[in-house]
């Protein structure tokens, strides 16, 4: 069984969920991208990158929802796992503040085009995205954009660089992703450890 | 340009060479139909642009534009091997039948031994077909009309969480859950076990979770998948066109070309020597239907 986890913020609760549902995978070493451990093979991605892997043949994967909302890629999601919380939301300087609907014409930052295309068409306001790879915050200090779409946690690296929070789009959470097909095909084996990783998180609650 | 369009090409040549034939040998038409049509709201897929002030759409989905250009139902057969776009530019190419206004049972039997005997030609051996019914889930829904939509957002995530987390009885929850994990080659609906029984191989199973969130199947669906790739090699359903019932399918020729080895190229027969002879002997076998390659 091949799973695909992603670099990064969820890379460590992903292991020790997996772990506890009785799947032990390999951290690792160096700057290895793929570590097999007997039947298990791991593949380490961009986070952003995950549910492409899944929908194109990798097993098993865990990734947070607004990259999957992002990539709309066609993958099943049997669960929410209980870590990975966070929101995507729209923020701009505080000392330009002005409605969403107000909006019209603005130039938005972002990691997430797509979403933020979306979330702009079901207000019906138009505005220019523009597509960043990180410290998008930047953006709107530097008069490149005028708002940005990006991941809050805590809200301190917004408040951090001036930025109010106008609207939250969506709430995020990890997930775990299983290939369409790997599931008809490893109908049993998905099926146990679905119903394993529910029983840790029952049992973490 | 495509990273090395030629090749891919050739091995779609290879691929609905064989395709087609079989096609024929079913009985289906090749359907030529125009890239371009006139907007219109039934036209799924496709990328929408605008010409002298009206609108139109270019290369749809193949199923919705012979429905659209089909103005009475009537018994047809047809196949078409077309791009498919999506709203960008780039496209996938599908092969695809379409079987309008024949009897039930029959009708889905027929299309499901098309497709099998397709496979079989084209070398494609290793593939299962899971088919599955959505008036099945539609009776089961019909006391709790209210979360039909989650439950079958539900199926198209395969995510029980939600509908565990619907106000149901637990009676209804375990209906649904034994419905949501039910593959067999026997159910309690008699029209599956009828195509099942009839279709008669042994890589088609009842799979009641084989749900494509398309909303205009109306009872039987069905994916064709393969081990060996992670991605559907096609899929279709039965639907209601202007109160006449038809069954249809198309194949992912991108899938496809992954499984295919071209094996079939092998029989080809290579003729060497003096040109007009080997000409001449080359002439006499492609009259007997045999390919041929003169070097």
């Amino acid at each position: 069984m091949r799973f695909v986890l992603p670099k990064g913020r969820l890379f460590r609760d992903s292991i020790e969920i997996l772990k506890k549902a009785g799947i032990e995978l390999k951290s690792p070493e160096n700057r290895e991208l793929i570590v097999r451990n007997g039947r298990y093979e791991l593949l380490l991605a961009r986070s952003f990158d995950v549910p492409v892997y899944v929908e194109h043949g990798v097993d098993i994967g865990i990734a947070g929802s607004d990259v999957v909302e992002e990539r709309r890629s066609d993958v099943l999601i049997p669960l929410e796992l209980p870590f990975g919380k966070c929101r995507l939301s729209l923020a701009m300087l505080g000392e330009n503040l002005v409605s969403v609907e107000e909006m019209d014409g603005f130039r938005i930052a972002t990691k997430y085009p797509s979403l933020a295309r979306r979330f702009f068409e079901s207000k019906g306001v138009e505005v220019e995205v523009i597509k960043l790879h990180g410290s998008i915050e930047l953006a709107p200090k530097i008069g490149i954009a005028d708002a940005i779409v990006d991941i809050v946690e805590t809200g301190n690296t917004l408040r951090a660089n001036g930025l109010v929070e106008v609207e939250k789009i969506m709430d995020v959470s990890a997930l775990l992703l299983v290939n369409r097909i790997s599931q008809k095909t490893q109908f049993k084996e998905i099926n146990e450890l679905v119903l394993k990783i529910k029983g840790v998180i029952k049992d973490g609650s | 340009m495509k990273k090395d369009l030629f090749s891919e090409s050739e091995r779609l040549a290879d691929i609905t060479k064989y395709l087609r034939r079989t096609f024929e040998l079913w009985g289906y038409r090749e359907v030529f139909l125009p890239s371009i049509e006139e907007f219109n709201e039934d036209l799924r897929k496709g990328t929408k642009f605008a010409y002298n002030n009206e609108f139109y759409i270019i290369k749809p989905d193949l199923t919705s534009q012979i429905l659209t250009n089909l103005k009475v139902p009537r018994k047809l057969k047809l196949y078409y091997i077309s791009e498919v776009l999506n709203g960008g530019v780039k496209g996938e190419w599908q092969a695809g039948l379409e079987f309008i206004g024949g009897k039930d049972t029959k009708m889905q039997v027929e299309v499901l031994l098309a497709v099998i005997s397709s496979l079989e030609a084209l070398g494609i051996e290793e593939f299962y077909i899971d088919v599955g019914s959505l008036k099945v889930w539609e009776n089961v829904l019909k006391d709790i009309e209210e979360f039909k939509e989650s439950v079958f957002n539900a199926l198209t995530k395969r995510n029980f969480e939600i509908i565990e987390r619907l106000p149901i009885n637990e009676e209804k929850k375990e209906e649904l859950w034994k419905l949501f994990n039910f593959r067999g080659r026997k159910c309690t609906y008699e029209k599956l076990n009828r195509i099942v029984e009839m279709v008669d191989d042994k890589r088609i199973f009842i799979d009641f979770g084989t749900i494509r969130p398309l909303p205009y199947y109306s009872d039987i669906i069905f994916e064709v998948y393969s081990p060996k790739i992670g991605k559907p090699l096609g899929g279709g359903g039965e639907y209601i066109f202007k109160g006449v019932s038809a069954f249809g399918f198309a194949f992912d020729l991108n899938a496809l070309s992954k499984l295919f080895d071209g094996k079939i190229e092998k029989s080809r027969k290579k003729i060497k020597g003096e040109l007009k002879e080997a000409y001449k002997l080359a002439r006499a076998l492609v009259k007997l239907g045999i390919p041929v390659e003169v070097e």
